[in-house]
């Protein structure tokens, strides 16, 4: 095989050279064109290489049907088979109503915490900061173990509900389907919302600070800044913290597996969960599994593509 | 002027509950590690005694220092391979963007969208072939172009004033003198941010590596968590000090550098 | 002005092309086919050849290493096995099995001076997914010599990927020295794939200070029925408060637990699931429920609170594979309290006994391993074949052997302080001997997730045991079809 990826990166070097003598009667705009492609082509390769290579073996075991090594063509079977699966329909749904309700609430936070630490006379900034950010930095090995305790029967968030008199005895949040759900929703928020507002905190650097004191002087409240401002000036990076997100969402596999084993039932259970079972727990169905993630990839590309659409426009 | 007043007290309110909630976990991580394993499954959340033994048990039992460096080793070459590749991407896509680039732009993405449990074993095959195994380039090469950072790049090059570079190329400065004088310093809040979320990223990866590496030499930080959680008795204060010492670089670092990322050049660009 | 971009990016191809001159040389056991496949001929090379060990000799070979042209040296462990003698294991447990791995090597050193043992630690759900990749992938290069298999996972692996595997039936090894139970799991289509080790065999422990408090001793709890278990238990829970047994929701351990207790599988001969229909299945799920709603049983979200339940004197007691001793031996304050004993069995179903199992595992050879006769002759003189190797490793891991000839060893019969001066290994050893063998089947762990999940609705939803039972067993066919 002549995959050798850092063969690759040379070569394409070589053809750029190649290529050289030609360029010297280019007009300025051919020139910088070139030179825009130069630049990507070493990343662009790479992922060609290394993501694109490996989907287009995916998909070509996709049309293959079969337990572990004995596959045999079958065409679109393994496509038809996932609308019949109950327990994939039930991920599917899981995993939509992850999307749904928790991808704007932590994006909507990131936005605000992020607006709110980017105030210049704000004190301890840096401490906020980092504490917000830590929850993402947190290793998973520990984040599920504490939030599993929390959330337990006996766990601080009952013994403070029965203390308040809501509850009279400690209630069990991950062994009902719909507050299990809430769980994950709520562990996903915590998690991901530093993370996000680490790049709206980089894009608002690009934001002129004056342009926030002209507001104050004009009489804007808070609300009137985040939304004519804040939000119309960020949109680049907001577009790229949704598709990420929804990325991120639709691939969801550490909380379902660590936080409630997609219990009760399959109650949680994410689709990337039951790939991941069908592979490496259960006797494996390459073929499916792999049928099973190019749905996924379908629905991710055109939600981005939506959104690409809608917010990717240059002004 | 009372209103502002208010309106920031509030803001403090609001910033310290979340940051409570937010280090809440590392609190408790730090009281596990210095109890006792029963102590920890009981429920205790104050500090304890057994924080040397938890480290005399630790080291004993896994070669600490030798994960922390494969570890750092990694991430470090990773990051710094990632941002040049990535970052001098991005600035393509989006300084000298047209319509094909744009559209090259949007299949790139489509990159990151099929779970990596469908590609990892054809990836694998394909690394087995040039024996990649067992090597940094094998650990590395996966994520070295992400289609998330070069979009990181390319969104965050939107707000580069466009007028910088057709001044510095009246200057006499070449494009890729252009790139690096200019944009590299210019975009120190992204790059910042870029070099954070991408060594937390290098640093908590556990899948692949743990495929592509074989031996106890290559042992990572993360592998070492795992094997602290699968024996038939899990010692909770070892693990939680475990845990502590995985999570504490990629903290430090954001500490370090989120200053440069939040409060970087504001005013520099235009 | 197009030179310097390509200084640029030959800057970055190249940093890349030294990054594999580093790698190489950092981490031993890497692209140098040369080296290996030197080293696969040549005895006297092979030695040193163990990539993890020595990985300063191989610095200057790794210099070349940028340039793999040559395929067909895949194998980077190649070296390992080829040479005088060394094999290279996988398990996962420092005070358990690794332990009682490396005192294996240590007994096998003594005849043979030569020999060296290369024990890395890798968690089970790791070795399962390096199987499955490098299996899927038909490179097996990256497998270690030995590795400790789950039981459970042992037919499903080897029927997948036979390749993967060696036929140990003509080894040497002597299959007859261990419970027949015990080696039925590593047994597919009448070949021996792998030598039994640690017992899952089913214990009871009760905390017998809780029952002396509720007017029972441990005696009142051995060789009972379910029924009986239930009643006793409601007792204890009015004048303790305290349930008997916990469990984590959404597994399904103590159902086929109790399965297995009257030698009833959820598939038949043929390997087809055999759930609707099944009486014992249903009794099993009644029972189960009449716990629950008892409250005899609690059912706990994950394994760390079910540790918990033990250590913070939730529950007074619990019923488990008999490892779980180990982890009810961390809370050093309640030693003494501790009794234990068999397992209630099931009334009203033919074959029931007191005496089930749960988990284990059994050590099998590579397909990958280039000293197939030494690997076998390891396991023969050590795990098949070394009471006082058994006698070693009983006391510092409580690894209790599924080899019979070591049950009959002094060492077992010591009293355990912990369990109230109790002589618990022979009573292991003794229940590990009644154990019914048990059918795990090929799709165990697909039926052991849609039993687990039907249980957890009839719990918490209401439903009825039959409907739910059939769902499972939809689902299971379903993943079964081609």
């Amino acid at each position: 095989m002549l995959a050798v990826p850092w063969l690759k990166v040379k070569g394409d070097t070589d053809v750029s050279e190649a290529n050289g003598p030609k360029k010297r009667k280019m007009s300025l705009e051919k020139r910088h064109n070139l030179t825009g492609w130069a630049f990507l082509t070493p990343a662009t390769l790479m992922i060609a290489i290394m993501s694109f290579w490996p989907m287009i073996q995916a998909f070509i075991l996709s049309l293959q049907v079969g337990k572990a090594n004995k596959l045999s063509f079958g065409g679109l079977t393994n496509y038809l088979r996932m609308f019949k699966d109950k327990v994939f329909m039930t991920s599917l749904g899981n995993t939509f109503l992850y999307l749904i309700i928790q991808v704007p609430i932590m994006l909507v936070l990131a936005l605000m915490l992020a607006q709110m630490l980017n105030n210049k006379d704000l004190r301890c900034k840096g401490l906020f900061r980092t504490a917000i950010f830590l929850p993402c930095a947190t290793s998973l090995v520990s984040y599920a173990i504490i939030f599993r305790s929390l959330f337990g029967v006996d766990g601080f968030i009952n013994s403070v509900l029965v203390n308040l008199g809501i509850l009279d005895k400690g209630y069990n949040f991950l062994g009902n389907a719909f507050s299990a759900k809430v769980v994950i929703i709520i562990a996903l928020v915590w998690r991901w919302t530093g993370y996000n507002m680490v790049f709206y905190l980089a894009g608002l650097q690009n934001i002129e600070y004056s342009v926030y004191e002209a507001a104050k002087i004009d009489g804007a409240s808070p609300m009137q800044t985040f939304f004519k401002i804040t939000v119309p000036l960020l949109k680049p990076t907001i577009l790229m913290t949704a598709i990420m997100s929804t990325n991120g969402t639709l691939q969801l596999f550490d909380e379902s597996v660590n936080l409630t084993k997609g219990g009760p039932g399959q109650t949680t259970l994410t689709m990337s969960h039951y790939i991941y079972d069908t592979v490496f727990k259960f006797v494996p169905t390459f073929g499916y599994a792999s049928a099973m993630s190019f749905l996924i990839f379908i629905i991710v590309a055109v939600l981005a593509f939506v959104q690409m659409k809608v917010g990717d426009k240059r002004d | 002027m009372t209103k502002t007043k208010r309106t920031r007290v509030l803001m403090y309110i609001v910033l310290t509950i979340v940051s409570l909630i937010s280090v809440f976990p590392l609190y408790w991580m730090l009281m596990a590690a210095t109890n006792k394993s029963v102590d920890v499954s009981r429920g205790k959340m104050l500090p304890g005694t057994a924080f040397l033994d938890n480290i005399k048990a630790l080291f004993e039992q896994q070669d600490v220092q030798l994960a922390m460096l494969n570890s750092f080793k990694f991430s470090v070459i990773l990051t710094l391979c990632a941002l040049v590749i990535c970052s001098l991407a991005g600035y393509g896509f989006e300084i000298y963007h047209d319509k094909k680039k744009d559209f090259v732009f949007s299949i790139l993405l489509l990159g990151m969208m099929v779970p990596f449990v469908a590609t990892m074993i054809p990836l694998f095959r394909m690394f087995t072939a040039v024996n990649l195994q067992n090597t940094t380039l094998g650990f590395i090469l996966p994520t070295i172009s992400t289609p998330f950072l070069i979009m990181m790049f390319r969104q965050n090059a939107r707000a580069f004033p466009i007028d910088i570079i057709e001044a510095a190329r009246i200057d006499g400065l070449n494009e890729v003198q252009i790139f690096f004088r200019m944009f590299v310093p210019t975009m120190r809040s992204t790059y910042a941010a870029a070099m954070t979320i991408t060594f937390m990223n290098a640093w908590n990866s556990y899948l692949w590596p743990k495929v592509i590496m074989q031996g106890e030499n290559s042992l990572t930080m993360p592998m070492l968590v795992a094997n602290l959680t699968e024996g038939y008795v899990t010692d909770y204060g070892v693990l939680m000090l475990a845990v502590l010492l995985c999570s504490l670089p990629t903290i430090i670092i954001f500490f370090l550098l989120q200053k440069s990322f939040a409060e970087g050049i504001t005013g520099a660009v235009k | 002005m197009k030179k310097k971009i390509l200084a640029a990016l030959l800057c970055v191809a190249m940093s890349a092309t030294m990054l594999t001159g580093c790698g190489g040389g950092n981490n031993g056991g890497d692209a140098n086919t040369d080296a290996n496949q030197d080293a696969a001929g040549d005895e006297a090379t092979g030695e040193d050849a163990a990539p993890e060990e020595a990985p300063a000799p191989e610095e200057t070979e790794g210099e070349d290493a940028p340039a793999p042209e040559e395929t067909e040296g895949e194998d980077a462990e190649g070296g390992d096995a080829a040479g005088g003698g060394s094999l290279t294991v996988w398990c996962w447990d420092p005070a358990f099995n690794i332990y009682a791995m490396e005192e294996a090597g240590k007994v096998y050193q003594a005849d043979n001076p030569d020999f060296k043992l290369d024990v890395v630690e890798t968690p089970w759900d790791d070795i399962q997914t390096k199987l499955t990749t490098a299996a899927t992938s038909g490179d097996f290069s990256t497998l270690p010599d030995i590795f400790l298999m789950q039981d459970n996972a042992f037919q499903k692996n080897v029927i997948s990927y036979p390749e993967a595997f060696l036929d140990l039936t003509d080894s040497g090894i002597d299959f007859s020295q261990f419970a027949e139970a015990k080696t039925a799991y590593s047994v597919v289509e009448g070949k021996n794939y792998g030598v039994p080790f640690d017992n899952g065999a089913a214990v009871a422990c009760y905390r017998t200070d809780v029952l002396e408090e509720a007017g029972f001793s441990i005696d009142d709890f051995t060789d009972i029925t379910w029924d009986e278990y239930i009643e006793k238990g409601k007792v204890v829970l009015e004048k303790t408060g305290k349930p008997l047994l916990s469990c984590q929701a959404g597994e399904s351990d103590v159902i086929m637990m109790m399965m297995q207790s009257c030698g009833a599988s959820l598939f038949d001969d043929n390997g087809d699931p055999a759930m609707v229909g099944n009486e014992t299945l249903v009794k099993v799920m009644e029972t189960y429920k009449a716990l629950v709603e008892a409250g005899v049983l609690i059912e706990v979200n994950d394994w760390d609170q079910y540790v918990a339940t033990l250590t913070n004197e939730t529950v007074a007691g619990t019923i488990n594979g008999c490892w779980i001793m180990a982890s009810i031996q961390s809370a050093e304050d309640q030693s003494g309290k501790w009794g234990l004993t068999n397992m209630p069995s099931l009334v009203g179903v033919e074959g029931a006994t007191n005496y089930s199992n749960n988990g284990g595992s059994s050590w099998c050879i590579t397909s990958n391993c280039q000293n197939p006769d030494l690997a076998k002759d390891f396991l023969a003189k050590t795990f098949a074949g070394s009471v006082p190797f058994y006698e070693t490793i009983l006391p510092a891991s409580a690894a209790i052997a599924t080899y019979l000839p070591a049950g009959d060893s002094d060492v077992y019969a010591e009293p355990a302080e912990f369990y109230g001066g109790d002589a618990v290994f022979q009573k292991i050893v003794e229940f590990a001997g009644k154990t019914p063998s048990n059918n795990t089947g090929v799709y165990y762990y697909e039926a052991r997730n849609y039993i687990a999940t039907a249980m957890q609705n009839v719990i918490n939803n209401g439903t009825s045991i039959e409907d739910e039972v059939k769902a499972a067993q939809e689902q299971v066919e379903f993943t079964m079809q081609e």
